[in-house]
């Protein structure tokens, strides 16, 4: 009976709640079509337009507003990403299947690991700084520094998702390979690893998308070149235009296309066990 | 006839070889400049430079400053004030996605659409909140032209309001996700059981349902505290300078250069970081909740 | 003659606080097969681990073919090891699992010598027809094949088999262990089987090594084991046998059913009196007995194919079995809620105790 009455109430309120996350959303998506360059990132749209898209691309004739530096930054924010998935995962995996193992100091070297994404961004990135600046005595680079601080926070998420994946991995598929002779290291490779593949993928995944996106430490870590997320923030300090909210709406998109490709990776291998369900049905 | 040399015992070195890059990587690029934090917070600060020559004299002056010591009190404030909203706005909602919905796709898809967001930049969903909340922003028009109110409310942005508002709609879904999750693996059967004896659901949310989504609670906190604390973008896009956080404190020093004052607040901020998660991590241990 | 190919020296393992292999050594012949038996927990698959090298034990030696491999790792034993759940590689074919250690072992196999041996080995387990099946595309005895052809498709001497028959249904039991035996008379490898099922052990092994706690209680031929099993403990995990207690004292044995001449008596810390279910015979609850006599209640009988179990209560509530073999003719039928007498010959029971020899 309770749950008759709870049931419509909350549904109202998880309304409510996705109105609240996706409000601002909608808003930006709005504001991406004001008319420009005179329309400013404000209510009432003067008049709908794809104006700032075009200027984003270079496309309108030279105002007052410069573009948005963010030609370079993008592609240093992919490669950066593409840098920190790779050796995040690479360590994750390892670590995660050295914990497969008891060990002795498995606790603490687990809070180490988890310590990474546990650390507020704006802390790894001042003591890095601090690091390569005061100690040693060397330039902060977005590809060296940054990097570094990259992994810290990304490697732990991804030690954490092949974690979970290794716990319900059944060992014995690993102790028959060896039983036929076959070594440890080629097992991993022909047995295990083919196993785990859509683990790896979401923690590739997982890593590529943070790393995308991560902002406190870039800001302290990175050097002069910047980074698509500090090329966002320098818009911050001066004024904003409608221009910064046609690049979200592209970025929104261009994010989906990435978790599309995921998604369909994903739904090929589950298509292709339920294939094989359905011979043995036949059959 | 039997082969002696065989019968040693073998070293089995793979489970170090396995974990020593990561515990390298971890040591050079997260102990270490932690520990810089705190080894820099000692030095001597002039206009333009840095000398190691030990002195007290930056953590002396942030003690002395009512900016800093009220940077440090406006943080824990902000921190309890989002952690409170996020639970609120955050419980019900787990509790109609994990526990209340009955299919399973449904609340997948639920699940999903709450994360979607994540996937436009961070500082872009900040920013979006401005042509929100402004004196033009949506939600003044929207109330004015239904008649709610005759003017425009003007603390709604560039207010600690505004960054209260804007920080629990980009950390609340942390809270949501933990929570049903654990809801999601309670069950049923248990709640039947109690039903059937007659519990209210009163009775029942508060004796089972509650308890059991206890760690969820607790994980989905630490999340936002970490990452509340360490904010300094939210405050400084939505506040118009006017909310100082830690953070906001450190990137400003940092800009003019005065790094051991940056370490003496970065200190602090380790330390209240530290505190908060030790306690969080006293509630549940979030090693057997994988 | 009979030559050791493997053998076990003192071992012991420890897992923790629980002791899982207690000081076990056993000798094992060219060619020979082996059960082991015992109640779960009784160390039985840790022994199989541990000759497989999945495990190390802390005490002890493990030889095979005259090495020492105790502390050699698993993929340098060549001793084959099939898993109770199969442990098949989800993602291969039917003959990528079974040419699987060959295209990737120490050894390399050239691609076509692979297929080829792989191919015989499929028909070997009559699988042929199937090698490009998906694993999960086959049925649960089929996947016991492929699980068999694989490990001898390395041509091991020795074999360790985990339960392998525990997971498939009665029906598809009886025709594997057909097969295996088939299989190993052909091939001449030397198999240790671990079982929970004393039928199998008896029906399959040459020989029966009954393990309980993590030590080995009785080893000898099937038909030794199971006509003199050399403790009460055995005599249990057998299931074959009506355990009384009662007391043995001046070569008499006083129990349930009276008290009987017990001259040969074997040497146990409890007094036990154990007959076997097919050595019962059944009398009306009038009949009078010199021998000893037990009134029990009938409860039910069930049909076993090549006999018929029946099923009786007795006073205080002890189930006890009656077996009759179908070759000796029809059975009785009895009546529910009767009352009756059970009884046997003496000489064929086996009576352990304080005062055994």
């Amino acid at each position: 009976m309770e749950s008759r009455v709870l049931k419509p109430i909350l549904a109202v309120y998880v309304a409510a709640f996705l109105l609240f996350l996706y409000g601002p959303f909608v808003v930006l998506t709005i504001i991406s079509f004001q008319q420009g360059p005179e329309g400013g990132p404000q209510f009432p749209i003067i008049e709908w337009s794809t104006y700032w898209y075009q200027h984003l691309f270079g496309l309108t004739p030279p105002s007052r507003i410069a573009p948005l530096p963010v030609g370079e930054a993008l592609v240093r924010s992919l490669v950066l990403a593409f840098m920190t998935m790779v050796t995040s995962t690479v360590l994750g995996v390892m670590a995660a299947q050295a914990f497969r193992k008891r060990f002795r100091g498995a606790n603490v070297i687990f809070y180490l690991i988890v310590l990474g994404m546990m650390v507020p961004g704006v802390l790894t990135g001042l003591g890095t700084s601090l690091l390569a600046n005061n100690i040693i005595g060397i330039e902060r680079h977005w590809y060296s520094t940054a990097f570094a601080s990259h992994v810290v926070y990304t490697f732990p998420f991804a030690f954490l998702v092949m974690l979970a994946i290794l716990n319900r991995f059944d060992a014995s598929v690993e102790e028959a390979a060896w039983s036929l002779g076959v070594s440890p290291i080629t097992t991993f490779r022909r047995v295990t690893f083919p196993l785990i593949f859509p683990g790896v993928l979401s923690a590739m995944l997982f890593a590529f998308t943070l790393s995308l996106d991560e902002f406190p430490r870039t800001l302290f870590a990175s050097g002069r070149d910047q980074t698509l997320p500090l090329a966002i923030y320098g818009t911050f300090s001066v004024e904003i235009h409608p221009n910064i909210f046609a690049f979200g709406v592209l970025t929104t998109l261009f994010s989906f296309a990435l978790l599309s490709v995921y998604g369909i990776l994903m739904a090929m291998s589950v298509r292709r066990a339920r294939k094989m369900a359905m011979q043995e049905d036949i059959t | 006839m039997a082969d002696l040399t065989a019968s040693v015992p073998r070293r089995d070195n793979t489970t170090r070889l396995l974990l020593l890059p990561g515990i390298i990587w971890m040591l050079l690029f997260l102990i270490t400049p932690i520990a810089m934090i705190v080894y820099v917070s000692f030095w001597t600060q002039t206009t333009f430079n840095i000398s190691p020559d030990p002195t007290l004299a930056s953590w002396k002056q942030f003690f002395s400053s009512d900016t800093y010591v009220g940077s440090l009190w406006t943080t824990m404030r902000i921190w309890l004030i989002v952690l409170a909203t996020t639970f609120l706005v955050g419980y019900p909602t787990a509790l109609f996605v994990g526990l209340l919905v009955k299919s399973k796709t449904l609340a997948t898809v639920l699940l999903v659409i709450c994360v979607i967001p994540f996937w436009t930049s961070f500082l872009i969903r900040v920013l979006a909140w401005r042509p929100m909340l402004g004196k033009e922003g949506a939600i003044n028009i929207i109330l004015l032209k239904l008649g709610v109110i005759q003017q425009p409310i003007e603390v709604l942005l560039f207010t600690e309001l505004s960054v209260v508002i804007g920080m629990t709609q980009i950390y609340c879904v942390f809270m949501v996700g933990p929570i049903a999750f654990m809801l999601a693996r309670i069950d049923r059967n248990i709640i039947e059981a109690a039903r059937d004896l007659g519990a209210g659901f009163g009775r029942i949310f508060w004796k089972i349902i509650f308890p059991l989504s206890l760690p969820g609670v607790v994980v989905g906190a630490i999340f936002v505290s970490v990452m509340v604390l360490g904010e300094f973008a939210t405050s400084g896009a939505l506040s118009g300078r006017k909310v100082n956080l830690l953070g906001n404190i450190i990137v400003t020093q940092v800009g003019s250069l005065k790094w051991a004052m940056a370490s003496v607040v970065g200190v602090i901020l380790t330390v209240v970081m530290g505190v908060v998660i030790a306690g969080f991590l006293r509630i549940v241990d979030l090693k057997r909740e994988l | 003659m009979e030559t050791t190919v493997f053998r076990l020296e003192g071992v012991t393992k420890r897992y923790g606080d629980l002791v899982a292999l207690d000081n076990v050594s056993l000798d094992v012949g060219v060619n020979e097969y082996v059960s082991f038996l015992g109640p779960s927990g009784s160390g039985k698959t840790t022994l199989l681990r541990v000759i497989a090298g999945f495990e190390t034990p802390e005490v002890g030696r493990v030889f095979f073919e005259g090495r020492d491999i105790t502390y050699q790792p698993a993929h340098e034993r060549g001793i084959g090891f099939v898993f109770q759940n199969f442990a098949l590689f989800p993602h291969l074919t039917v003959i990528g699992n079974v040419g699987f250690g060959l295209a990737h072992g120490k050894t390399p196999v050239a691609p076509a010598e692979v297929d080829r041996r792989a191919r015989k080995m499929i028909d070997l387990v009559g699988l042929s027809g199937m090698e490009d099946r998906g694993v999960d595309q086959i049925s649960g005895g089929q996947r016991q094949r492929v699980a068999l052809a694989r490990t001898l498709a390395m041509q091991p001497k020795l074999v360790l088999l985990d339960e392998p028959l525990g997971a498939l249904d009665a029906n598809l039991r009886g025709r594997m262990r057909n097969e295996l035996r088939a299989i190993r008379e052909r091939l001449g490898v030397t198999f240790l089987h671990v079982t929970g099922s004393e039928n199998e052990a008896l029906a399959m092994g040459d020989r029966v090594v009954v393990l309980d706690r993590g030590r080995i209680i009785q080893s000898g031929r099937s038909d030794e084991v199971y006509d003199t099993p050399a403790s009460p403990d055995v005599a249990h995990f057998l299931n074959r046998f009506n355990l009384f207690e009662g007391r043995l004292a001046d070569a008499r044995f006083t129990g349930p059913f009276g008290s009987v001449a017990a001259p040969v008596a074997r040497r146990s810390d409890r007094d036990i009196y154990a007959v076997r279910y097919d050595r019962m015979r059944v009398l009306p609850a009038q009949a009078a007995t010199d021998g000893p006599a037990l009134k029990a209640t009938f409860v039910a009988s069930e049909y076993l194919g090549s006999s018929i179990m029946n099923f009786f209560e007795t006073a205080d509530g002890k189930v006890v079995e009656m077996e009759h073999h179908l070759s000796l003719g029809a059975p009785d039928t009895y009546e529910a809620k009767r009352d009756y007498i059970l009884t046997w010959n003496p000489d064929l029971a086996i009576v352990f105790g304080r005062e055994g020899r």
